[in-house]
């Protein structure tokens, strides 16, 4: 799952739209944390296609309270 | 060639709007939203950009820009997204056909009621005060929109649009404004003007291609969709996503002429709205003058300065007039310009008139060469 611990390797953060991935992206690079839009496992969602964002898991923590900060959903996700 | 017609589309288009649109179709023309691969990725990512730079222009968060076809698109969006069963509407009397014929067909239908509101662009006494209070006479218990031009495409006739949002935002009303002809030339904040659809066309004052539009919805306000159809997310519901502007954006967007557009927008930026709009009434206040020297013409809402400025000569119809216009050389535009609620309060006669639109690239050196060719056709 998304809140897994694990500090090594590429995390991934369902959010659903591409433009919702790109505004994650946008808040997450002014708290300094640079991630990567991506197409997610379309699995994850049960509902279909998702955008995502891909990160290095040591971020997990910061990645998910900064886009909570910012009203941003999370709808999945978990280690690569 | 002498293009007097930005009101119905601008032309030229700065380089750079040309060259960003087939740089996309050389280098990054994905479709935007779909696909992972570095093309589709690349295309959204200027997709994403246009919408944040439109949105700081306009004073409204990147996920409140909903790209569309075009003005008409974007207010039959918000005007059937957002409009119930038994709702009352006031439109101005200045609206363009793509207001009022959606407004009109909900009416027929029986699904709404409206009424006009008088906007007197024809009186010497016209004050915000006055059509503010004219427009609170006719509003009722089921009064849920208004929907107006900011300014007019017939002639420079403008809406107080703050203080008419201030006055629906106090009494509970839907605002929706019609930008088509204020867009790129005057100052616009959906948030400060209590807007809650601003409907922009791409290719006028803002200076990108034809193709695009877009409405920028107000904080919170929800509507119904008016298409749907692959929005790239949640490709297993059988509904839209909820979610704006892929909501309302089913279908590919047009990527190259969104990016067109970014750079339209940024040229207008960079000239500055001040500087547009100090131009096209200096334009403006020159034709007047000088056609006010000929004789047999009559000049419409002659009060108003700004971009647009139409005319009517007693002898000869505003087609045989455009026409003999063209063949010198000159691009305007003649008839009922998509108004018939505009032209009737301006009370110009069943020939129509003739539309004179000055845009950013004009020069005074063309509004003298218009002139010579009307005395010329005239005498």
């Amino acid at each position: 799952m998304h809140s897994e611990n694990k500090t090594t390797g590429e995390c991934i953060a369902v959010i659903g739209s591409v433009t919702q991935a790109m505004r994650a992206q946008r808040v997450l690079a002014e708290a300094s944390l640079r991630v990567e839009v991506i197409r997610a496992d379309s699995t994850v969602t049960g509902r279909g296609c998702a955008y995502g964002l891909m990160y290095p898991c040591v971020q997990d923590e910061a990645v998910r309270a900064a886009l909570r900060g910012a009203g941003i959903r999370v709808r999945g996700g978990g280690r690569r | 060639m002498i293009y007097l017609d930005n009101a119905a589309t601008s032309f030229p288009k700065p380089r750079g709007v040309i060259e960003e649109q087939m740089r996309c179709m050389r280098q990054y023309c994905g479709n935007p939203g779909r696909g992972a691969h570095r093309l589709s990725l690349a295309a959204a990512e200027k997709i994403y950009a246009c919408r944040e730079l439109i949105a700081d222009t306009f004073g409204a968060s990147a996920e409140r820009v909903c790209f569309t076809q075009n003005t008409t698109t974007a207010l039959n969006i918000a005007i059937k997204g957002l409009l119930c069963e038994g709702d009352h509407v006031l439109i101005s009397d200045m609206e363009h056909n793509a207001v009022y014929r959606p407004v009109a067909r909900l009416a027929s239908e029986g699904r709404i009621t409206y009424d006009v509101f008088p906007t007197f662009p024809l009186s010497p006494d016209r004050s915000t005060a006055r059509i503010c209070t004219a427009i609170a006479h006719l509003i009722r218990p089921n009064t849920k929109m208004l929907i107006c031009a900011h300014a007019s495409n017939i002639c420079s006739a403008t809406l107080p649009i703050k203080e008419i949002g201030a006055l629906c935002h106090k009494k509970g009303i839907l605002f929706v404004v019609d930008a088509a002809q204020s867009a790129g030339h005057l100052p616009i904040d959906v948030t400060k003007m209590r807007i809650d659809a601003l409907c922009v066309p791409g290719h006028k004052g803002l200076l990108g291609p034809q193709g695009c539009g877009f409405v920028v919805w107000g904080e919170d306000v929800s509507a119904d969709t008016l298409i749907e159809g692959g929005s790239g997310f949640h490709s297993l519901d059988a509904q839209m996503p909820e979610e704006a502007p892929e909501r309302f954006e089913a279908g590919t967007l047009p990527t190259p002429a969104i990016a067109g557009l970014c750079e339209g927008i940024r040229e207008v930026r960079e000239i500055g709205l001040e500087a547009v709009e100090r131009h096209e009434r200096e334009l403006n206040e020159r034709l007047f003058a000088m056609l006010s020297t000929l004789p047999d013409l009559c000049i419409c809402a002659p009060l108003h300065r700004g971009s647009i400025l139409s005319f009517v000569c007693d002898r000869i119809p505003s087609d045989r007039l455009a026409a003999e216009l063209d063949r010198r050389g000159f691009c305007v535009r003649a008839g009922f310009h998509c108004s018939a609620l505009g032209h009737r309060t301006l009370q110009t006669p069943d020939g129509g008139a003739l539309r004179v639109s000055p845009g950013i690239y004009t020069k005074s050196t063309d509004i003298d060469a218009f002139f010579h060719a009307m005395r010329e056709i005239l005498t």
